[in-house]
């Protein structure tokens, strides 16, 4: 869990007030939290995401690289993870805002 | 070794090796943190690589294997209560209790849920507020400030029923006590990169320059590891102790601002006892008293329990490098990844774990083992 997997940002939202967005992890797509990198980031950009969140900016080459790796040390295991949960329904995009906000 | 012909920086890093080789004017003993660093030195053989330059010694820097047994034992009892959905990463379902582990807890109708993110399981209690969710908080800097967030996002949002049963380490606390071992053998580090990428490297200068060791902040990839083995070499080769930057292209000195931020709003440093080491004085995260309401230990009235940890487990002298994993007298017999007896067989960051699978056959060829024969034949 302490190795972050590269991503790329395909879409930003904010989720009452804390900045979210959608991230392309070769092919596995999740939301992510952008809060600790929203001023250095905007779509298109990669990022190094550390259980569910962005923790630093990175150059696309780097990003290829560092995924890369990650699988040729088959020690991407977050992205079992994703998948496992995926049908959890999870995603904090999943259901409308409004309606998450009635159970609060 | 037959992995790196595979790997297309095979060149680059047979050439450090070289160099390393030629710095070295005698056997260095260098200590990698981070468990994703221990996997790829023993699968790659880069320990094997540098000859008789540098002994590696691995170290405890594996979140699941250092987490200890009280806490293991306490996540159990939650996830056995019928009015908790319990949630944790994937990888600690399998770390074995005093009696059980997560599964076992789960094939008996216990409800527990792997999350990939500490968020799913906020996400979880919003949408359950018949059941109270609790999250398994644990891991080095590098989950803390997820884990703080989601902590820091229930209290803005009033969610009331999501806790943390918190069991978060710090690295500089244990690389201190174990330089301060009168048996230490450590003389110099590789720190962990992505740790330093949230925290920067701020930290580890006043424990080079205390303890004369050379701190190289390393990447994971071969590559990496092997330039941050050199720099350590060519530093105690000229009498220098500093920390250097071998991942310069994540690692900052001052780390993630925002994410360290959070985190010492959310946390302040405990002592903790770390799994087959012992307690080490505030080498752990815990709740602020202002977050008490989201701490499973005090919601719950768990209270203080005291277990011992199997005695035929040698996982501790592992994580202190005091014994290779193939030294223990139950690698790969009494404790195998299917039927691990300590953590550090569970984990894919476990040295024992890495061992078994990397290099569990070439030992066979020294010293035949029944286990490791019955395995190959059945791949």
């Amino acid at each position: 869990m302490c190795l972050g997997i590269p991503g790329r940002i395909i879409e930003r939202r904010d989720d009452r007030g804390l900045p979210m967005g959608v991230v392309d992890f070769g092919g596995v797509r999740r939301s992510c939290c952008l809060a600790y990198v929203d001023d250095q980031v905007e779509v298109g950009d990669y990022v190094i995401v550390h259980v569910g969140f962005a923790i630093s900016k990175v150059q696309e080459e780097e990003a290829r690289r560092t995924y890369e790796s990650l699988r040729e040390m088959s020690q991407l295991d977050e992205l079992d993870w994703m998948r496992e949960t995926a049908d959890l329904g999870l995603s904090a995009f999943e259901k409308p805002v409004a309606q998450r906000r009635g159970t609060a | 070794m037959k992995y790196l012909d595979e790997y297309r920086d095979a060149a680059i890093v047979r050439s450090l090796a070289a160099r390393l080789r030629r710095t070295a004017t005698r056997r260095w003993v260098l200590m990698e943190v981070c468990g994703g660093q221990t996997h790829t030195i023993v699968k790659q053989g880069l320990d094997e690589l540098v000859g008789d330059a540098v002994e590696m010694i691995h170290g405890p820097g594996c979140p699941v294997c250092v987490t200890p047994l009280e806490q293991i034992d306490k996540a159990l009892m939650l996830a056995e209560r019928p009015d908790v959905i319990f949630t944790s990463f994937g990888d600690m379902l399998r770390v074995p209790g005093s009696d059980c582990d997560l599964q076992q807890v789960r094939a008996r109708g216990g409800t527990v849920r792997v999350v990939y993110s500490p968020l799913d399981a906020l996400q979880l209690a919003i949408r359950t507020p018949e059941k109270h969710v609790v999250f398994f908080a644990v891991g080095f800097e590098t989950t803390a400030p997820a884990n703080a967030m989601a902590v820091w996002r229930a209290r803005e949002l009033g969610v009331r029923n999501f806790s943390v049963l918190v069991s978060h380490v710090t690295v500089p606390p244990a690389m201190t006590a174990l330089l301060s071992a009168p048996d230490n053998r450590v003389q110099g580090f590789l720190a962990a990169g992505h740790v330093c990428t949230v925290m920067g490297w701020s930290e580890y200068e006043p424990i080079a320059a205390q303890y004369r060791v050379p701190i190289v902040v390393t990447g994971f990839e071969t590559v990496d590891i092997m330039e941050g083995m050199l720099m350590a070499v060519q530093q105690l080769e000229e009498g220098r102790f500093e920390v250097e930057n071998q991942y310069v292209r994540s690692v900052t000195r001052d780390g993630t601002v925002p994410a360290r931020h959070l985190v010492a709003q959310v946390f302040e440093l405990v002592d903790r006892k770390w799994r087959g080491i012992g307690a080490i004085p505030r080498s752990g995260l815990g709740l602020r008293p202002e977050f008490a309401d989201f701490d499973a230990e005090l919601r719950f009235g768990l209270g203080d329990i005291v277990v011992d940890e199997p005695a035929e487990c040698h996982a501790g002298d592992v994580l202190r490098g005091k014994l290779k994993p193939f030294e223990c007298p139950a690698f790969g017999t009494l404790c195998t990844p299917s039927r691990p007896l300590g953590a550090p067989m569970v984990s894919s960051e476990g040295a024992c774990a890495a061992y078994f699978n990397y290099r569990r056959l070439e030992r066979r060829s020294e010293q035949p083992d029944v286990v490791a024969v019955a395995t190959e034949q059945s791949l």
